[in-house]
Formats: C-alpha cells, structure tokens, sequence
C-alpha cells in the first residue's frame, strides 16, 4: 500500500538549498523573475549560449560530451583558468564541477515567474567548501545578468 | 529507499561526498530525496516539502560525521521523522490526538483516501505506523527513534493501526 502514502518531490530550488548547506562557504543566491519557467530555462540550459551571458564568471564553455543527463564541457574563466567541468543537467537543474570549481543552478516554476537558485565558486581540495571570497557577488551578479536578458 | 543492490554504489557516492565530491552529493541528494519525501510526507503532511528539506540539510550538513555508510538509512530515516514531527508541531495544526474520535467504520467520511484517514491523526500516530507499516520496523526500534518507551510505541500502534485498517478497508 506503499503507493498511495503521500510522497512530496524537492523541486530544483529546495535541492540547490539542500547542497549548499554541505559545501561550508557556499551561499545561495535566489531570486523570482518575472519570465516563466520555459522561457528562463532556455537561456540557463542552454549552456554555450545563454548560459554563459548569465554566469559571466565562466567564458566560452564548449560542451565536448553529453550523455543522458550527464554533461562534460571545457571553459575558461574571465581570470583565465582553464577547467573542465562535469556534471548533471536537467530542466530546472545543473550542476558542474571542475577541481578548482563548482557552479550550481536551479529554476522551478512559481506562479506565473520563476523561482531561480545560483550557488558556487572556487573549491577547496579534499573538502566540501569553497573559497569564501566573492560568492555573494557572483551570484547577484547572475541574477541580474538574468533579469538584464529576459 | 535504495535496496541490496545499490548499496554498494550508495556507499561510494557516501564515501566520495565526505572526501568533498559535489557530484556524489548531487547524486546521493537524487538517491535520498525520494525516500525522505516519502517519510516526510506521512508525518508532515502539507508540511512535506519543508521537512523533507530541513531534513536533507541537516543530512547534508552532518555527513562527514557517519563513520559507517552502511548505517545511511538508518541515520537518514532518524534525521526525517525527527525533522518531520519537529515541522507539523511547528504547523500547529490541530487534530484529535485520542483515536476515539475518528468516524467509526463505515462512516460516508472514510473514503479510500489515506490522506483522509492520516489528517485525523497526531503527528506521532503518523510516524508510529509509517515507520511499522511501510519501514517494517519492530517496536523497539520505533520506540528507539521517536525517543519513547515500547510500551508507548505499542499502544499507538495498536490504536491508529485499527483505526487506518478500518478506514482502509470500509
């Protein structure tokens, strides 16, 4: 009778919150637009075009391998760094981390806008934390770059 | 919850998210959140969501400190009902808690909808048959989690399970 028990599924939001609480010196920075869900997450999901004009901190990112949800891309910071970045992508959901990086981005619809969720930075080795310098700053920024395009 | 099968791979993804992998607590986030939803979800009802979250954070939070990732249901399930009864309390929603006053069997109130029968509960008779009914656990171990005696959890589970079967089966 398992089936009938009430269940609840965390939207992307909740699950972006949910990690940041593990990575000590993440902070999460949300935001509702004024755009619906589709409309957002064509820009966010699209990850050599849109993607890049909202998280500014990362520069031609080339995606070299997809498989499922599974994404492998090349980027280059505005500081120069080249990395490699692997992770998940799904509608309302990317998660990329390279050695030396991690960015995290979450959408779920709210009311007629989006809810969106941008975590990240420079990650410390062998540990869940980031370098805890700039992280406010990038995420505010990618909001309004968001807001800026829609 | 993830069955024999994928214990392996969930104590690898354990061991990778407390060595600092955000990948694997990406994915050990999309193995729990199900099963914690599910929990949470029985006990907090409309609260769901918002227990099932302060559960996975504090899952998350306190990840480095599970030394054997063997014992990850176990904690995880603790760490839910325990985040679940602390939300619905919080809600302060009001429900009977004597069983007494539930419809009797029959009764055009009961439908078919668990939903029903489990909104007239007390957080706590929510937890003690989720965790018997659909967890499989003994009294002791029930009694263990919720931090009460057996003779309690026995009682509870004794009144709401009549009660639900009734309900159910009307």
């Amino acid at each position: 009778m398992n089936e009938h028990w009430p269940t609840t599924d965390l939207d992307p939001v909740r699950r972006l919150h949910v990690l940041a609480a593990g990575i000590r010196g993440a902070h999460v920075t949300e935001a509702h637009v004024d755009a619906p869900f589709e409309r957002v997450w064509s820009l966010l999901g699209d990850l050599e075009g849109g993607f890049g004009q909202v998280v500014t901190d990362m520069e031609r990112l080339r995606v070299v391998r997809r498989q499922g949800e599974r994404v492998e891309a090349l980027a280059r910071s505005r500081y120069g760094m080249r990395a490699r970045l692997r992770g998940v992508q799904r509608p309302g959901w990317c998660w990329l981390q390279s050695r030396f990086l991690l960015i995290g981005v979450a959408a779920a619809p709210e009311g007629p806008g989006t809810r969106v969720a941008f975590t990240g930075g420079v990650r410390l080795p062998s540990r869940a934390a980031l370098v805890p310098l700039g992280v406010r700053r990038e995420g505010g920024r990618s909001v309004r770059n968001l807001t800026a395009l829609l | 919850m993830p069955d024999d099968r994928t214990d392996d791979r969930t104590a690898v993804l354990v061991r990778a998210a407390q060595r600092g992998d955000t990948l694997a607590m990406a994915e050990l986030l999309d193995v729990l959140a199900p099963y914690v939803g599910r929990v949470c979800s029985a006990v907090a009802l409309d609260q769901g969501a918002d227990a099932a979250q302060e559960a996975l954070v504090a899952v998350f939070k306190s990840l480095r400190t599970l030394k054997n990732p063997a014992a990850l249901h176990g904690w995880v399930r603790a760490i839910a009902v325990r985040e679940a009864l602390r939300t619905a309390h919080r809600a302060g929603r009001t429900v009977p808690a004597d069983l007494s006053a539930l419809p009797a069997r029959g009764d055009p109130q009961l439908s078919t909808d668990i939903r029903d029968v489990l909104d007239r509960l007390s957080p706590e008779h929510r937890a003690v048959l989720m965790l018997r009914d659909v967890e499989g656990l003994d009294e002791r171990t029930a009694a263990a989690l919720l931090g009460v005696r057996t003779g309690t959890v026995k009682s509870r589970l004794h009144r709401a399970r009549d009660t639900f079967r009734k309900a159910w089966t009307s």
